[in-house]
């Protein structure tokens, strides 16, 4: 009697489970717009997780449409919509002078911003592009030796696979590897939880995460914001881009108006990048 | 209601009846089959899905990049990256150590002291609030450990605070109640002779405690430790937020290096191609570890149980 007893309970949670599954399923289809056909999409990494998300929420709303998504690397993604491969190609750089023939059409979809922070405590207002290499790659370690406190300095950096990183280690530590004993987080606020709870801590973060619980310093005497960012007086910046071949139409232009959509912009963009809408 | 019109008829009956007995049995026999075997080829598959994703690591990187000491992927070119992961494997080792020695005693001493010492009524209490520990969230001992145990240790030193001393606590509370609560039911299942012959004896509580009653609860209380081994070597969200996740071999305590577990959680989001597979090999190389370690523990224990014999 007991196993019957208890057979029935889990047979009627299992119901209650998939009633509850069918009706949340039910509450996907949002109309819009109708969209049909493929979207095809390749090139860097760094674009890569949005595009990833923005396919996902672009199909769950446009079901005839299928979007497919491949990594590669910014130059893979250049060279496959030029020849017609792909439909849009993702790009983490500009063009270059030789892939640039007026064929492509530029849509930059997010401007990432990377600022140095430290902790509060730490006197260091600003930083040379030398001492931040120095710094990061572990050639630096003590505070004294740039103007701060006789400590030793924790630095802090972010997971090899984030765009962040790429773009830090590229622009900043030029290709270098970056301090053995770096402590890593992966995502944007756990560097500044790490960074403002570690005492003689140094990382570095996208623009949008800063607030008071940490100090940006300047970067070779120039501090970031959108300004500085958009003239270029700023380095630490660079757009993320899709490109198209010629201007795209059909679901092509339905995803990259999505991508651009203040809801994707703010709901996904912003978690990593300053949005476009604030530029 | 069996039949008395003749001998051949009742045996047939008796047999039909063997039979649905044996029918209902069998089917009761199958059932359980599926569930061991459910298990069990889980495990298989759980391996071989391992071991062919982690396949292209061993044969595009080679051994000597795999087991060097040197983690240095590359996103865009995975295959001109550095993926050693010795120092992760040492890390493992370690935090897995640091937090038995933190969790076994205190589990087994609170297990002794609420079987033995304590009143019923605050052994039911301190077993209730063990309980509850084990109900917490990782991620929860982990954030703690982030916001209150690193700065705390990280003050204490004058280091960051990160680090396998942080990580081993942290894991020292997540191992407590898996070995205090196995410990406990190893010591309650012990006959109540035999305390009653060492008090009999003369023997002093202590001595009965320490001579008599753990000596025979042996077995229990080292499954409990190997079961807590089991959580400690593979928790990765609660190490991973506390451990500081650099790259660098390190034998400090109070030095940021990472787990096996913690730092397939702090790349597995966006690696792709050789990286990932990468990272499926410090999976594999895992599972064997603690295979390895679960089979040395039994291997020592039995030896162990001779000699006492």
């Amino acid at each position: 009697m007991r196993i019957r007893f208890a057979s029935r309970i889990a047979l009627g949670m299992i119901a209650v489970l998939v009633a509850i599954s069918i009706s949340l399923a039910g509450c996907g289809n949002k109309q819009g717009e109708t969209y049909s056909g493929t979207v095809k999409l390749s090139g860097s990494t760094t674009v890569l997780p949005l595009a990833l998300e923005a396919a996902n929420r672009f199909m769950e709303r446009h079901s005839s449409v299928t979007v497919d998504v491949q990594g590669g690397g910014s130059s893979v993604g250049i060279t496959q919509v030029k020849e017609g491969v792909v439909d849009i190609g993702n790009s983490s750089r500009e063009l270059k002078k030789d892939e640039n023939d007026g064929s492509l059409v530029d849509h930059k979809i997010a401007l990432d911003v990377v600022v140095v922070v430290v902790h509060p405590d730490i006197p260091v207002d600003n930083l040379s592009k030398e001492q931040v290499k120095d710094i990061f790659t572990g050639k630096i370690t003590n505070w004294k030796e740039v103007g701060g406190p006789d400590a030793a300095i924790v630095v802090v950096v972010r997971d090899k696979a984030s765009g962040t990183r790429e773009m830090f280690d590229e622009h900043a530590l030029e290709k270098k590897e970056s301090a053995k004993n770096a402590i890593e987080c992966n995502s944007n606020g756990l560097v500044r939880e790490t960074v403002s709870s570690t005492k003689n801590s140094i990382g570095y973060i996208s623009l949008g995460y800063l607030n008071k619980s940490i100090k940006a310093v300047k970067y070779n005497g120039v501090e970031a914001n959108l300004e500085t960012a958009k003239s270029h007086t700023y380095t630490l910046t660079r757009y993320l881009h899709m490109f198209t071949k010629g201007e795209p139409s059909g679901a092509v232009k339905g995803f990259i108006d999505y991508v651009l959509s203040s809801e994707f912009q703010n709901e996904v963009v912003a978690k990593e990048y300053i949005p476009m809408q604030s530029i | 209601m069996l039949s008395i019109s003749g001998p051949s008829l009742f045996i047939k009956q008796a047999m039909d009846y063997l039979r649905s007995i044996r029918k209902r049995e069998l089917h009761i026999k199958v059932l359980l089959m599926i569930c061991a075997s459910v298990t069990f080829v889980g495990l298989l598959l759980i391996f071989i899905f391992v071991f062919r994703e982690s396949l292209p690591a061993f044969t595009r990187l080679g051994l000597p990049n795999l087991f060097s000491t040197h983690w240095n992927p590359d996103v865009s070119h995975p295959e001109a990256g550095n993926y050693g992961m010795l120092p992760f494997v040492v890390g493992t080792l370690y935090t897995t150590l640091g937090g038995l020695l933190v969790g076994a005693p205190l589990g087994i001493g609170s297990a002794i002291f609420i079987d033995q010492i304590a009143p019923p009524k605050i052994g039911t209490a301190i077993g209730r609030g063990i309980e509850l520990i084990a109900s917490i969230p990782s991620v929860v001992i982990g954030w703690f450990g982030l916001t209150l145990l690193v700065p705390m240790i990280g003050r204490l030193t004058d280091t960051s605070g990160f680090g396998i001393l942080a990580a081993s606590l942290v894991l020292g509370v997540m191992v407590l109640p898996t070995i205090a609560a196995l410990s406990l039911e190893s010591l309650r299942a012990l006959p109540s002779e035999l305390k009653e012959a060492a008090y009999g004896m003369g023997a002093t509580r202590w001595q009965t405690i320490y001579k008599v009653l753990l000596p025979a609860a042996r077995r229990g209380v080292l499954v409990a430790v190997i079961l807590g081994m089991g959580r400690a070597i593979g928790e990765a969200m609660a190490v991973q937020m506390v451990i500081g996740n650099s790259r660098q071999l390190t034998f400090s305590l109070t030095n940021g290096t990472s787990t096996l577990a913690a730092r397939i959680v702090t790349d597995m989001g966006e690696s792709s191609g050789v990286f990932r597979s990468a990272l499926f090999a410090q999976g594999l190389i895992l599972l064997i570890l603690a295979m390895l370690l679960i089979l040395t523990i039994r291997l020592v224990s039995r030896e162990k149980k001779e000699t006492v014999r």
